[in-house]
């Protein structure tokens, strides 16, 4: 299948200042792709060359086969897009900004009254200044801009920002139904489970630099179990000797231990050595997934360096070598 | 909102009261310049040593030479060259000239607009001509007022034609793109509003006071040419009913030329929040 949207080698850089480096990346029709990545990792900085608002200083855009500068007015009508800080017109109502965001869009709004709907915008909310709206209020005045005109690529930041939890409903509802009817939807996000919720695939950004590309079943599976182990009254913590790499933490007399997968048998002979009470194993939440693969990155990146690696990079590192998906 | 020229209506439509008020404005000062000239007689305006002024009082009365500040003409001439005038040009001018580019980035709304099928050429397009439009209504208002004082008072009327305010308000349109066209082109490569303004200020003012040394003093005279002030000339297009089409188009070359400027920064600028 084409792809929909294809980024290769690239670079955007603010003078000394890198906001991505080197980025390749492919989305097919109807995927959605989660661009994950904590603030300042190069997400928007990506985003904005997608839709042209920035010019790359190094390799090439593609959305539909078109290069977002060059292609400017044959591409962006296909385009629904959404920035990561929503601004407005303060003194424009709600339906004075979707009826100047559509004639400006060069197409027909044939879902606006029903997006309205659905996000719960009421006529009465979008004859009144969006000065006076809230910020979930903008935030839903701006997923209906980016969603009016049915475009064929869909391409949100940070867009459940704000959004109450049942209108987040409605919005993972929106972009399920947009991938059914074969849209394409980069979703950028630093909410792990927004992403695990809309998404099958997630690419995984830092430092401006891509981390990896992974299923979010395979990032699933791969996230560490969290160890809980319950030690009798008046135990010394000090007496407990286990690896710092765990990530031991004390509450009372239980200590939480985060061990990779790959580890846990020996890890747990190990720690069943030790005078505990009780053991509880279960898998680690996906933000500590997240989190873990950023850890290990940097571990990756230490472990270059003329010095001993850090645990766990090595099955880690191997998946976040920058460019494989 | 129409479909065409969204840009443009948007640009007018968001500084409407801005507008109205520099429209009234204009009215108001004109009318005052034009009570004020009324009530001096010709024997007391043409008396006593007001007669020849200070060369350098020509920066003043808005004439090459040809007309004296102490006639009606160089009265009338004096309020078109008038700090208060040339502060609301200036306004039309600085606030118009932000809103075509630099005022929306630093606002994040151009991330909303630039995401759609309009060119960077459509965008400067619209709001150049946001800014003309604004700067035709203002001197418009202007000449109204004069022309409806000049109109009713015969002794201003036989020193001023009609014909003469016509020409004297299509020099201020040309003073004003003059400005405008530098302006719109640090709009187009800025991220402030803020650098827009101070440039308009920079302009205007700076331009002013060059003109103003430049008479007064015989060592630096040659600096007189690079100050649109110089070629601005309201009170001979006044007396004369012609406009100087040498002067004219002077103004209007620069201020295409700093358009011509603004759409070539504005065609490789990043255009981001």
């Amino acid at each position: 299948m084409a792809a929909v949207i294809q980024l290769t080698a690239l670079t955007k850089r603010y003078g000394t200042t890198v906001g991505i480096e080197q980025l390749d990346l492919e989305v097919e029709a109807g995927e959605v792709l989660g661009f994950l990545g904590p603030n300042g990792a190069g997400k928007t900085t990506t985003i904005r060359c997608m839709v042209g608002l920035l010019s790359p200083t190094a390799g090439t855009v593609r959305v539909l086969g078109l290069d977002p500068i060059a292609d400017h007015k044959r591409l962006t009508p296909q385009v629904g897009y959404l920035p990561g800080e929503l601004r407005l017109y303060g003194e424009l109502t709600g339906a004075q900004h979707l009826g100047l965001l559509g004639d400006l869009q060069g197409r027909t709004t044939p879902r606006r009254d029903e997006l309205c709907q659905r996000l719960e915008l009421t006529t009465r909310d979008l004859g009144r200044p969006v000065r006076d709206y809230s910020h979930g209020m903008k935030q839903k005045l701006g997923l209906v801009q980016a969603l009016q005109h049915d475009p064929e690529v869909v391409i949100l930041d940070e867009p459940t920002e704000g959004l109450d939890p049942l209108v987040q409903e409605t919005f993972y509802a929106l972009v399920s139904e947009a991938s059914q009817a074969g849209r394409t939807v980069f979703l950028s996000s630093h909410v792990l489970p927004e992403v695990q919720r809309a998404c099958r695939r997630v690419a995984i950004v830092r430092a401006g630099r891509l981390v990896t590309v992974e299923a979010v079943a395979a990032l699933r599976e791969a996230r560490a179990r969290r160890v809980r182990l319950t030690f009798p009254d008046g135990h010394d913590p000090a007496t407990v000797g286990v690896d710092a790499r765990w990530s031991p933490t004390w509450s009372g007399t239980e200590l939480r231990l985060l061990v990779h997968p790959d580890e846990i048998v020996p890890a747990l002979r190990r720690l069943l050595e030790l005078p505990v009470t009780d053991l509880a194993v279960e898998e680690a939440g996906l933000d500590e997934a997240f989190l873990a693969f950023y850890r290990h990155a940097e571990a990756d990146a230490e472990a270059r360096q003329p010095k001993a690696p850090a645990w766990g990079a090595r099955p880690w590192a191997d998946r976040a070598k920058p460019g494989r998906r | 909102m129409s479909a065409r020229v969204v840009l443009y209506r948007l640009a007018l439509y968001r500084r409407r009261r801005m507008l109205l008020a520099l429209v009234l404005g204009m009215i108001a000062f004109e009318t005052l310049i034009i009570v004020i000239a009324r009530t001096i007689p010709p024997e007391q305006l043409f008396a006593g040593s007001v007669r020849q002024p200070p060369s350098a009082f020509r920066a003043f009365s808005g004439s090459g030479g040809e007309v004296s500040l102490a006639s009606y003409p160089g009265l009338l001439g004096a309020g078109l060259v008038h700090p208060f005038w040339i502060a609301m040009q200036l306004t039309v001018v600085g606030s118009l000239g932000a809103a075509a580019v630099a005022a929306d980035v630093e606002a994040g709304t151009i991330e909303l607009l630039m995401v759609r099928p309009i060119s960077r050429a459509r965008l400067l397009a619209e709001r150049t001509a946001a800014l003309v439009t604004g700067s035709i209504l203002v001197t418009t208002a202007a000449m109204t007022a004069i022309a409806v004082g000049v109109a009713a008072s015969p002794r201003l009327h036989d020193a001023v034609p009609l014909r003469g305010v016509a020409a004297a308000g299509v020099l201020g349109l040309g003073l004003a793109l003059c400005i405008a066209g530098p302006v719109l082109a640090v709009s187009a490569a800025g991220r402030h509003r803020a650098q827009v303004v101070g440039a308009t200020i920079a302009l205007g003012a700076v331009g002013f006071a060059v003109n103003f040394v430049a008479q007064a003093w015989s060592a630096v005279s040659f600096l007189r040419f690079v100050s649109p002030f110089h070629y601005y000339t309201p009170a001979d297009a006044l007396v004369s009913g012609t406009v100087p089409v040498g002067s004219l188009t002077l103004l209007l070359g620069a201020g295409l030329a700093g358009i011509a400027a603004a759409a070539w920064l504005l065609a490789r600028r990043d255009l981001a929040p």
